[in-house]
């Protein structure tokens, strides 16, 4: 195999766009972590959510996938609040364990209930830009990818902005340092936690929609994006917003590298390598704080 | 002395006609009658599974509509009773409880089904182990019927732990499905006599082959490079790439393929999976090349996702429910009836499993009985008109004796094409042009539009 340059650009392309979408989903995953200590297994079900949601807005009521996306925020959005409200809520604070079976009961109903609505079979959205490319010499990136990537920037952006300069996002910062001092401040942890919680599912709901685009999807697809988001929050640091930002492009060049000079069976395994590496020689994470 | 002789013949006339009265006379059934239990093997959580299911409830409802399977040893009609082993995604570990389950607890009296190689290469175990006669219909891998002693062990090493050795067992595994080695052989011998003249008269066709690594996928690299040495053809195989069955993102490779400059890029994966390799590898890495999927794609799935993007592209099959009007007018009714019942379009998995259950009926009828030694004796003399899967002989025969059984099917390839005027796509034949007296051909060959051809 001839090692080019614009072959190893290419793949560091690819590692970026694929290590956006995970980074999306682990931000949602570590918020909820952060401020409300809670462990969500089923955070992958709400990217599959997203997925079909954007794809039956497209299809059926023929917008844009790119604005479907955004309806399908606010649906999932709303949905994270009556799973917060109806389950989570009502086990918060006791056992662990409790917490975990929660989250790995609500894939299998998750799962269950998406393919009785959808049905087995793999869908895929279609957006504006399906199958076109922007060609640059000897490179070629479909639009989708380009403006994945950018819609990640923005999601991102955005969340930085509530959580840095809104009340809601100092008072989601006070909950997660310490949620009794909070409480004691004024602040209602409990809608706090709600409104967290419905953040997180936005932002995996945007990180389905994109999913959803570039790749093809079913109900059963939720898994392994939760583990590689879990793999990237703990690279970066639990509860770390920058942690999830850096441990996602890490994750997804690193996966790109591996596959590019190994083979596609060892892009996983040499990411995951890469994880128990910053675990040994940083137990908390790239950006984690002692005692999370 | 004349009285004695008319009481002989009056005493005669009187036993022969109460034996004849007794003969004639309609016999009860056995007792022992009961509706015959097959076990399908299916993962029914999936699209493919769901097709298997629906076909092989189409053709169990006309066997039973028409009054059922006639046992002799029973002396009457039965119903055909399906009991489903879920496999659930046919991974190997799923795959064996529910055959386990089949054959001991529901005592299943046959065995129809199987998809992926990897899930029947584990639940078939139980079926030999339990000598339970078990027609596959879906996992080419050609081990599942050539890993014992009649198949000299599918050439695995001594000490490969898919060797069996219960000859008897191995026995009563029935392939009624392509193996890996008859599509390789179609795709590569396409490539050789139509297309290499087009692309690369003068050198080698360039050929790259990207397998998922499974079972499935090693079945197939394999068998392609068995053919091209030993038919010993002009192509070069300048890519050999596999992946993780597990991923979506197939740029990375892609680009080392493209490095390779092929003429063609084998793509062996599942329907799900196929349009997301072609699409990336077209739109993304921009590797505008022929790329061919195998016959388990013959799936709507596949169609819809990959949608404009597999204009010109191609599909090694053996059916193809799509046509309208078809090749084959059984294929065409077939797919009408499907379409009335279900409001869907079949798949290529379910039309096999579809045959397999009249196969099934046939062979207990001719057997007298479900005993399953002498089932699998018959289904060994299996010797049907064929149905949906076209054969070389215009027969259902399965290899005997102390072969292997396999079916020896047509396989011809398709080239796919967007239409305009339905918006979506579709395919027709364009090699060969005639099997098994079966005038095939459809349309010439065509190179995809934008397609780039390889370089040494």
């Amino acid at each position: 195999m001839d090692i080019t340059a614009p072959a190893i650009m290419l793949t560091l392309i690819w590692g970026i766009a694929i290590g956006c979408i995970y980074m999306l989903l682990a931000t949602g995953l570590n918020i909820i972590f952060g401020v409300m200590k809670l462990v969500n297994f089923a955070h992958g079900q709400l990217l599959v959510v997203g997925a079909y949601l954007t794809w039956t807005f497209s299809v059926s009521a023929g917008l844009n996938a790119y604005v479907a996306i955004l309806v399908s925020m606010v649906v999932v959005a709303l949905l994270g609040i009556a799973v917060e409200r109806l389950t989570f809520r009502r086990v918060l604070g006791g056992d662990k364990l409790n917490e975990i079976f929660v989250s790995l009961g609500l894939i299998y109903i998750f799962e269950n209930a998406t393919m009785l609505i959808w049905g087995t079979s793999s869908l895929q959205i279609t957006s504006p830009f399906s199958g076109m490319s922007l060609n640059l010499s000897s490179i070629s990136i479909t639009y989708d990818r380009i403006i994945a990537v950018f819609v990640v920037i923005a999601a991102l952006a955005a969340f930085g902005l509530l959580i840095k300069k809104t009340k809601i996002g100092l008072a989601m910062r006070a909950t997660s340092q310490i949620n009794n001092t909070a409480m004691l401040m004024g602040i209602n942890v409990e809608k706090i936690y709600m409104i967290t919680f419905a953040i997180g599912a936005a932002l995996a709901a945007v990180a389905g929609g994109l999913y959803g685009i570039i790749f093809s999807f079913n109900y059963q697809v939720g898994a392994m994006p939760t583990i590689i988001a879990f793999a990237i929050i703990i690279m970066g640091g639990l509860g770390s917003i920058k942690g999830a930002i850096v441990g996602g492009l890490l994750y997804g060049i690193t996966e790109q590298l591996a596959t590019y000079f190994l083979n596609g069976l060892w892009g996983s395994a040499v990411a995951f390598a890469l994880l128990i590496v910053v675990l040994i020689i940083r137990p908390r994470g790239i950006f984690g704080e002692k005692g999370e | 002395m004349q009285k004695k002789i008319v009481a002989i013949i009056v005493a005669i006339i009187i036993i022969v006609a109460t034996v004849a009265a007794l003969q004639l006379a309609p016999q009860a059934p056995s007792p022992e009658a009961r509706n015959i239990k097959i076990g399908l093997v299916a993962p029914l959580s999936t699209s493919i599974g769901q097709d298997m299911a629906r076909a092989a409830q189409m053709a169990v409802d006309e066997i039973n509509n028409a009054g059922g399977v006639y046992v002799k040893e029973w002396n009457t009609k039965v119903n055909i009773t399906i009991i489903n082993a879920d496999t659930i995604d046919d991974s190997p570990a799923n795959a064996k409880p529910p055959v386990v389950r089949a054959v001991e607890t529901d005592q299943v009296d046959m065995l129809i089904g199987g998809y992926a190689s990897a899930g029947t290469l584990a639940n078939e175990v139980v079926a030999i182990e339990a000598k339970v006669p078990f027609i596959i219909t879906g996992a080419s891998n050609q081990l599942v019927t050539r890993r014992g002693p009649q198949g000299n062990y599918g050439g695995l090493p001594e000490d490969d732990s898919r060797r069996i050795t219960d000859a008897e067992g191995m026995s009563y595994m029935f392939h009624y499905c392509t193996t890996t080695y008859h599509y390789s052989k179609t795709v590569v011998d396409f490539f050789a006599e139509i297309m290499k003249p087009m692309v690369a008269p003068n050198r080698d066709f360039r050929l790259a082959i990207f397998w998922r690594n499974d079972p499935f996928g090693q079945g197939v690299q394999q068998a392609t490079k068995y053919w091209i040495e030993q038919e010993d053809l002009p192509i070069e195989i300048v890519a050999d790439r596999n992946y993780d069955p597990a991923t979506l993102n197939y740029q990375t490779d892609l680009t080392v393929v493209k490095q390779a400059k092929p003429d063609a890029v084998f793509v062996v994966d599942n329907p799900d999976k196929t349009p997301l390799i072609i699409k990336q590898g077209w739109n993304d890495v921009g590797l505008k090349s022929v790329y061919i999927g195998v016959e388990n794609n013959q799936d709507p799935v596949f169609y819809s996702l990959l949608g404009q993007t597999g204009d010109g592209q191609l599909l090694e099959s053996k059916l193809d429910p799509f046509m309208i009007p078809s090749y084959l007018p059984a294929v065409g009714e077939y797919s009408q009836k499907y379409n009335e019942l279900y409001g869907k379009t079949p798949g290529m998995m379910g039309a096999d499993t579809y045959d397999a259950f009249y196969i099934a009926k046939d062979a207990i009828e001719r057997a007298g009985t479900v005993d399953k030694g002498k089932v699998r004796d018959a289904i060994e003399q299996t010797k049907m008109n064929v149905m949906l899967i076209l054969t070389e002989t215009g027969k259902i025969e399965f290899s005997t004796g102390t072969n292997y059984h396999e079916i020896d099917p047509i396989t011809f390839i398709e080239q796919l094409y967007w239409d305009t005027t339905a918006n979506e796509l579709k395919s027709q034949i364009v090699w060969p042009q005639t099997a098994g007296g079966a005038n095939l051909k459809q349309a010439d060959f065509k190179l995809p539009t934008g397609y780039q051809a390889g370089s040494p």
